[in-house]
């Protein structure tokens, strides 16, 4: 027989239009088979009695032939179960909502593992791309270009900050400093305009720029003609050239505008020295990954002998190339696989909590069931319907998922670093609702089958004749036991994990920054470097912000200073010190070094140890002093005074005189001191203060102490900023507090995560184990009446249910304890000053998880302790 | 009793009964009986659902009109899909029938 699609729609559809007219086809075939009857009867004289049968079996098959079947069939099931649902709302609401609880969090989980680790980069052919660790001066861009054979080399700067003036409001953009393959090897194409031509990064070329989407859109308005218009970034003439779209953010997402990186061997400083870049490239044809490994090693070897000055012998040792998706994901990826792992963790308890609740519910429905069988329904029949039961609940609770799912999504974005490129686009799509709806779809099916079976294993006779709970296989009651000691075990897991963390942010919070922010505002004022290439305009423009800040209406104190702590800058400065030579092996140490006036070190409350603090004579036309911290002092000088030993910039001529030493501050994080290159921090007063590039410091803090929580200070602050310059940035006002409390969002947000799936497992829990013994209670009434007929107290039948729910509890506690042991390595990473293994931690969540436990019994044992049994035996 | 039908063969049948023209339920079982010297009686509960799933198939088409004896009868067509439907599935018995043919006929 010839089968083809179209003549199966068309069949369909009939089918349909038959189903539709089911009514009338029925009564034109009675009278159809009337007819043939008569007939029959006429012509044979038959008996057509005992043919009736036939008739009643034609009329039957026709009907069946006219609907579809196992449509309607599945519908019944589903209005079935619908009706089961609506009338135990309670249970279905705990089903419902504990499955939404899991399924929202994996939902959001999946969305974000999707966008940041599996789905590859918005850039063409993103396999090929590599990233080559460490960084590099800028001469290694021509000699990689020229010498490598596996390899299309481009440099991208990380962003820093511009300023874009010449168009309204001076602001302060992000930026990041190419070479000008850089597009060509990354590979996306512009939106409009023109990427980056070859030799645009060579001096006199690269006065271009190419522009984000949103910058384009912020600053422009989106309009298509500002190509070919010229805007000014720190002060020098840019011409736009292109437009990037909306997708491509590379390196980071909060690059706003892409220049080229000049490349100039006559500029010595910056050609060798200056900023080092990363380097990402494009695997040529042919090439593997493999190859281009095998080369970075050797190559950087040979390019380290043509330094002018010598390199330390292990620079960038550890160098080689790496996916480029693995380089940008590589810092969250731990953080991402710990959340997902707790999301599944809270999935899989709500997972046992419902399987749970379906299997003493399918043991409460025995008798109808049994009913049901003995009516005719075949066993599949009875798990089909059941099956359908669990699956409805499975969809509802993953669509209410997916809604609360869009919530937990922004909630998890906050938890990562604004910067990594695509977060912003992570958003539930189709493919990821899809795996969300197969997962409660799986879910629905596994913790449907087994209470499916248990209902569907009836012993019809007993369960009729009695309608009894008491006989009960003891292998599905166990395997109820069993998935509620899992439960209660993930649960120790997840507030273990918790635990860790809340210990770890209590601890972060009674760290001592070194310095009090309390009462201290900030506003960061950027003026371009071309603007302090006469270091006294700069000097005098702050001596100003000075003079004004203090006259402020409830301002006590005022400062500047280059930095203020945890601000996210890195003022790192190669320093030469005093008996330390360099060599090879020792090359010039990096110092944390900030640009102060003479107020900061006493406003923000760092302690003085020795010597003395900058003072007001210590201008730009006096003695060079600089003062050090007590970690500096200790690395270069330890069990010395450092007090009138020297240090200077590796570029200077003039040693500066160290006058003093004050306090560590936290200045990178709270939760480390420096990074392990940078021995401490050294700072120089403003009038005679340099950065890495022998210019004084453009871009200053402004602080003041108000006395008054007002706004006005803060007002006026900003005005005062703005009015030195229209073409000065002006940040925005932050509280000092803020920019501190900023630093640890991040953590604090993961925490809050983290506590969120600790009380949804713990409630979880909870609910599990209140239904587990109450289900006992209920399946024990019997056995329970009779002792306490023949004399049993209440108080022991309060103990007899406790001490059985508290075996499952303890069971999954010591199980979780257990797992915990091992797992909570993986969360070293989040934890500040915690253990792993914290045993305090580990006793704290024990107490509670079991409190919780006897919490959860305590109310059906007492109830069991309630049962009459003068009631109870004449009933039964 | 009439013998018991190949699967499949009923459909055949009645489609080739009813290309001379229309004809009712009865009347195509009364055909077939008589064409087959009775060998072929076909019962009402095969036949009608039978008719329904050519109906369903688009191979036949139903009308109601008068009979024989004054009264309303439901009268089955041949169409165009049920003619090539006839053929096609004519050849392909016609070579199932050969085969078992040559199998019963072997040495």
């Amino acid at each position: 027989m010839t089968w083809d699609v179209h003549s199966s729609m068309l069949r369909a559809c009939r089918r349909f239009i038959f189903r539709l007219r089911r009514t009338k086809l029925d009564r034109e075939l009675a009278e159809e088979l009337d007819f043939h009857l008569v007939l029959k009867e006429q012509s044979a004289g038959e008996l057509a009695r005992p043919q009736m049968g036939n008739m009643t079996i034609a009329a039957e098959e026709c009907r069946d032939m006219w609907s579809f079947l196992r449509v309607e069939r599945l519908l019944q099931d589903i209005r079935y179960a619908a009706r089961m649902f609506l009338r135990t709302p309670s249970f279905t609401a705990i089903a419902v909502l504990s499955l939404a609880v899991g399924i929202s969090g994996n939902a959001a989980m999946f969305t974000l593992v999707n966008t940041l680790l599996v789905r590859p980069l918005p850039y063409r052919q993103p396999d090929r791309l590599v990233r080559i660790t460490g960084i590099f001066p800028r001469a290694a861009v021509p000699f990689f270009r020229q010498r490598t054979r596996t390899m299309d080399v481009a440099a991208v700067s990380p962003g820093s900050a511009y300023n874009l003036t010449g168009e309204g409001e001076a602001i302060r953009i992000v930026g990041s400093a190419v070479s000008a393959n850089a597009f060509a090897v990354l590979g996306p194409s512009v939106a409009r305009g023109r990427i980056f031509e070859p030799g645009e990064d060579s001096p006199g070329r690269d006065a271009v720029v190419i522009l984000s989407n949103s910058l384009w859109q912020i600053k422009f308005g989106g309009d298509p003609s500002v190509i070919g218009r010229v805007i000014a970034l720190n002060g020098i003439n840019h011409q736009i050239v292109g437009i990037m779209p909306p997708a491509f953010s590379y390196p980071s997402a909060q690059v706003q505008a892409w220049v080229p990186l000049r490349l100039d061997a006559s500029n010595f400083l910056a050609y060798w020295g200056g900023e080092f870049v990363p380097l990402v490239a494009r695997l040529r044809t042919r090439a593997t990954l493999d190859a281009a490994q095998r080369e970075v090693q050797p190559l950087i070897g040979e390019f380290r002998k043509t330094f002018p000055y010598p390199m330390a012998r292990d620079w960038n040792r550890e160098s080689t190339a790496i996916p480029l998706q693995r380089d940008l994901t590589g810092d969250i990826r731990a953080k991402l696989i710990i959340l997902l792992c707790s999301v599944g963790l809270v999935l899989l308890i709500a997972c046992a909590n419902i399987a749970s609740l379906l299997l003493s519910r399918a043991t409460s429905r025995r008798k109808e069931i049994a009913l049901r069988a003995a009516l005719g329904a075949v066993r599949l029949r009875l798990v089909r319907q059941l099956l359908t039961e669990s699956v409805l609940l499975a969809l509802a609770g993953g669509g209410l998922g997916i809604l609360m799912g869009m919530g937990a999504l922004s909630i998890f974005k906050s938890l990562l670093p604004p910067s990594t490129p695509g977060l912003a686009q992570a958003a539930i799509d189709w493919p990821v609702a899809a795996a969300v709806a197969g997962l409660a779809l799986v879910t629905g099916l596994a913790f449907g089958i087994a209470p499916a079976l248990s209902a569907s294993q009836i012993d019809l006779a007993q369960a009729i004749r009695t309608g009894s709970q008491r006989s009960t296989a003891a292998l599905w009651t166990r395997l109820r036991g069993g998935l509620i000691g899992a439960e209660v075990a993930l649960t120790v897991v997840l507030v273990v994990s918790a635990g860790l963390l809340i210990k770890s942010l209590y601890t972060l919070s009674e760290v001592r920054p070194g310095f009090q922010a309390q009462q201290i505002l900030t506003v960061r004022i950027s003026p371009n470097s071309s603007f302090c290439t006469e270091r006294p305009a700069c000097i005098a423009l702050y001596d100003r912000l000075l003079e004004g800040a203090r006259g402020i209406p409830g301002v006590a104190d005022a400062a500047i200073a280059s930095t203020v702590p945890l601000d996210a800058e890195q003022p790192d400065l190669a320093v030469d010190v005093e008996g330390h030579p360099k060599s090879v092996d020792h090359p010039a140490p990096m110092l944390w070094s900030g640009a102060i006036s003479p107020g900061y070190i006493g406003m923000l409350r760092i302690p003085l140890l020795a010597g003395r603090d900058l003072t007001a004579a210590d201008g730009a036309k006096s003695a060079a002093v600089l003062l050090i911290s007590a970690s500096a002092a200790r690395h270069f000088w330890p069990g010395e005074s450092p007090i009138g030993k020297h240090i200077k910039g590796t570029g200077e001529q003039q040693w500066r005189t160290i006058v003093g030493v004050v306090g560590d501050v936290r200045q990178y994080s709270l939760s480390k001191a420096m990074p392990d290159w940078i021995p401490g921090a050294i700072y120089m007063p403003y009038g005679q203060a340099v950065q890495e590039d022998g210019h004084i410091p453009p871009a200053m803090t402004l602080l003041v102490k108000a006395q008054a929580n007002t706004d006005g200070p803060a007002r006026e602050m900003r005005t005062l900023a703005q009015e030195q310059d229209p073409n000065v940035p002006v940040g925005p006002v932050q509280p000092l507090e803020e920019v501190v409390a900023g630093s640890i969002a991040n953590f604090r947000a993961t925490i809050r995560v983290f506590i969120s799936f600790a009380a949804a497992a713990i409630l979880l829990a909870a609910i599990g184990i209140y239904g587990l013994v109450s289900y006992w209670v209920s399946q024990r009434t019997y056995e329970i009446g009779l002792r306490v007929a023949i004399g049993a107290t209440r108080q022991r039948i309060v103990s007899m249910i406790l001490a059985q729910g508290l075996r499952v509890a303890l069971y999954g506690i010591v199980a979780g304890v257990i797992v915990a042991l091992a797992a909570t390595r993986f969360l070293a990473s989040l934890l500040y000053g915690v253990g792993a293994t914290d045993p305090l931690t580990f006793a704290a969540v024990t107490a509670l998880v079991l409190a919780v436990a006897i919490a959860a019994t305590v109310f059906p044992a007492w109830r069991a302790s309630r049962i009459d049994p003068i009631k109870l035996l004449r009933v039964d | 009793m009439g013998t018991e039908l190949l699967p499949g063969t009923l459909d055949l049948l009645i489609l080739r009964t009813l290309v001379p023209g229309q004809m009712h339920g009865y009347g195509i079982a009364q055909r077939l009986r008589q064409i087959s010297d009775d060998v072929l009686q076909v019962g009402e509960s095969s036949l009608y659902p039978a008719l329904q799933r050519l109906l369903l198939n688009g191979w036949v088409k139903a009308a109601w009109g008068a009979s024989e004896n004054n009264r309303r009868a439901r009268y089955y067509t041949l169409t165009a899909a049920g003619r090539k439907q006839l053929a096609a599935e004519r050849a392909e018995f016609a070579r199932v029938v050969g085969a078992i043919e040559k199998v019963l006929n072997m040495a």
